[in-house]
């Protein structure tokens, strides 16, 4: 688990994938109870092979509408991280993947536009903070939604067991 | 406030929540299925650890195994038995059903509860007049096991109204696979969904719980029905004791609502490889299949098994079909002993299985080689979810999948009627 952590901009290697990619296809039924030894070489490989031998530490995942959609196995985001993967700019998210990735340190920026962002290859720059995708490569700029600053808090703790240990429960918010 | 916002206040301890707020809420069960207890258990024991606040609110249904097939699966089933009776959790084994059902019949799930689940489709549970929302792993690990608590943000509410009769072969199976295309997936991402309606309203328990199974697909954060007599009175047959009925306050205000009036609706079939492509059946009659089966979250009710046994009892299974049976719950499977169906179903050449999720990502069944089609009453039909990724999976209704048994195709389901 990430320690605590400053949000800084990013800038990365594009790997690019459609609409509705489920969770199925990030860790298959079949190896979701394996080691993540064992679940590598199988992450998004029925959408592109070359995925999990080309991907490197620092590449950032584009995609497009619903990402993450089906099964909640909170496996998936681990999977994307143990790949090397720094963040993942889509059209929109699932939402238990969506909570399940910041849970476990994984940042996600929703950025109208993505699915025309950039190709496999490109180099993007994303900042969380402000909202902004930019392909490096091409030159276009996007406006993306900012991060809620629940989930940066969360991110800076480097996921929800961290950020319990820190504030308990409450989580800082009061209440229950 | 809508029902949602009232659960969400009175479990967080406030007068009041507005969408948008980020809450932490006391939760009053949780559930958690073969697949995601054994996980959720690594991330507690390795990185949390300690006592759980309430281990009697903490449900596990193994329902994705109904007898392990391998050592490795036996091992993994020993650790989570271990682990629930080691902390007193309550534990339902394999055979005893799928985790929804299972939650339901047991009386878990009560009225105004506010619930988690760790499967997909736990928005199915607002059904109860509940609030319920799927939660990962470490969400389990960092705040349900050791303090019963959960953080939310809280969603906006859209409200869809479903008005009209359906025609004669035209189930709420079908309704709700039209439903789903028509909204459209991940439309109401994030959201939370209020399905309403004469037509909702008019309908029994177990057909209300096809609707909100699907707030998933929608996108729908959590899915529910006002509670109203129907729920009270299933809520009270299963033994719910000391709930608080939560309905929306008169007046209260919705982001948007969308009508649907399914009068004119055929018998639908959502066809290959994902549960927005939706069609009526016509459009695929003639398709040849080799497997039918009832089961999984969206099958394996009564209802399912007593309109396959109509359609059985008419005319046998094709004999290159396969045809599944797999109740949903112990209590499916006593009714229809008791109905007679489950007689019916067998002499009409269909095979019983354990109660349990099925063929569910063929866990433990329902795996198909390439080239081979299935059709069923499962929920999802991504490519790949049951063996071979050229295998096909056609969604449909109990009755169009008990009418393609007997024809060995996709068919019409009225020409059984």
């Amino acid at each position: 688990m990430a320690s605590e952590k400053k949000i800084v901009p990013m800038k990365g290697r594009a790997w690019k994938f459609g609409d509705n990619v489920p969770t199925d296809s990030i860790v298959p039924t079949a190896v979701v109870q394996g080691t993540m030894e064992v679940i590598l070489p199988h992450v998004l490989a029925d959408l592109k092979p070359e995925f999990p031998k080309g991907v490197k530490p620092g590449d950032i995942m584009v995609a497009g509408h619903h990402f993450g959609q089906s099964s909640g196995r909170g496996v998936a985001s681990k999977a994307i991280i143990a790949s090397g993967i720094v963040c993942i700019v889509a059209e929109s998210f699932a939402r238990t993947f969506l909570r399940n990735s910041y849970e476990v340190g994984l940042p996600l920026l929703e950025c109208p536009g993505a699915s025309e962002l950039a190709k496999d290859g490109d180099i993007v720059y994303l900042d969380l903070v402000k909202g902004v995708a930019r392909n490096e490569t091409t030159g276009v700029t996007l406006q993306a939604r900012p991060v809620e600053p629940f989930l940066l808090t969360m991110l800076e703790a480097g996921g929800i067991i961290p950020l319990v240990k820190k504030t308990g429960p409450d989580l800082g918010r009061g209440g229950a | 406030m809508n029902m949602i916002e009232k659960i969400m206040a009175k479990r967080s301890g406030r007068r009041k929540v507005t969408p948008g707020d980020v809450v932490v809420c006391e939760v009053d069960c949780a559930l958690l299925h073969d697949l995601s207890a054994r996980s959720c258990r690594i991330v507690f024991e390795k990185q949390v650890g300690g006592k759980m606040a309430h281990p009697e609110r903490i449900v596990t249904v193994i329902d994705h195994q109904f007898s392990p097939p391998t050592e490795e699966k036996a091992a993994i089933l020993v650790a989570i038995r271990d682990f629930s009776w080691k902390n007193n959790m309550p534990l339902y084994d394999c055979g005893s059903g799928n985790i929804h059902n299972v939650a339901l019949q047991m009386g878990h799930i009560r009225p105004g509860d506010l619930v988690v689940g760790s499967d997909s489709h736990s928005p199915v549970q607002g059904v109860m007049g509940a609030f319920c929302a799927s939660l990962g792993n470490d969400s389990y690990a960092a705040t349900v096991m050791p303090y019963s608590k959960s953080w939310f943000k809280v969603p906006e509410t859209v409200r869809i109204e479903v008005t009209g009769k359906t025609r004669p072969g035209v189930t709420p199976r079908d309704v709700a696979l039209w439903l789903c295309a028509e909204i459209g997936e991940g439309r109401v991402n994030y959201q939370a969904v209020k399905f309403c309606g004469e037509y909702l309203e008019s309908l029994p328990f177990w057909d209300r719980y096809l609707f909100p199974l699907m707030g998933v697909d929608i996108g729908a954060k959590c899915a529910y029905i006002d509670p109203d007599k129907t729920t009270t009175d299933f809520a009270d047959s299963v033994g719910c004791k000391g709930y608080e009925v939560e309905r929306d306050d008169p007046g209260t205000k919705f982001v948007e609502t969308w009508s649907y009036d399914i009068s004119k609706l055929e018998p639908q079939i959502c066809f290959p490889a994902t549960v927005g492509n939706v069609a009526p059946i016509s459009e695929y009659a003639g398709t040849p299949i080799n497997w039918a089966e009832l089961g999984g979250h969206g099958g394996g009710r009564l209802t399912d098994v007593e309109q396959a046994a109509q359609v059985l009892r008419k005319k046998s299974k094709h004999g290159h079909v396969n045809f599944n049976i797999v109740p949903g719950s112990r209590h499916v499977f006593s009714e229809a002993v008791k109905s007679g169906a489950l007689a019916a179903l067998h002499q009409g050449g269909a095979t019983w299985f354990p109660a349990s999720t099925g063929a569910n990502q063929a866990v433990n069944m329902g795996a198909m080689a390439a080239g081979e089609t299935m059709i069923s009453t499962h929920v999802r039909n991504f490519p790949g979810r049951n063996g071979s990724p050229k295998a096909q999976m056609f969604l449909a209704s109990a009755l169009s999948v008990a009418a393609a048994a007997t024809a060995g195709k996709i068919t019409d389901p009225r020409e059984f009627l």
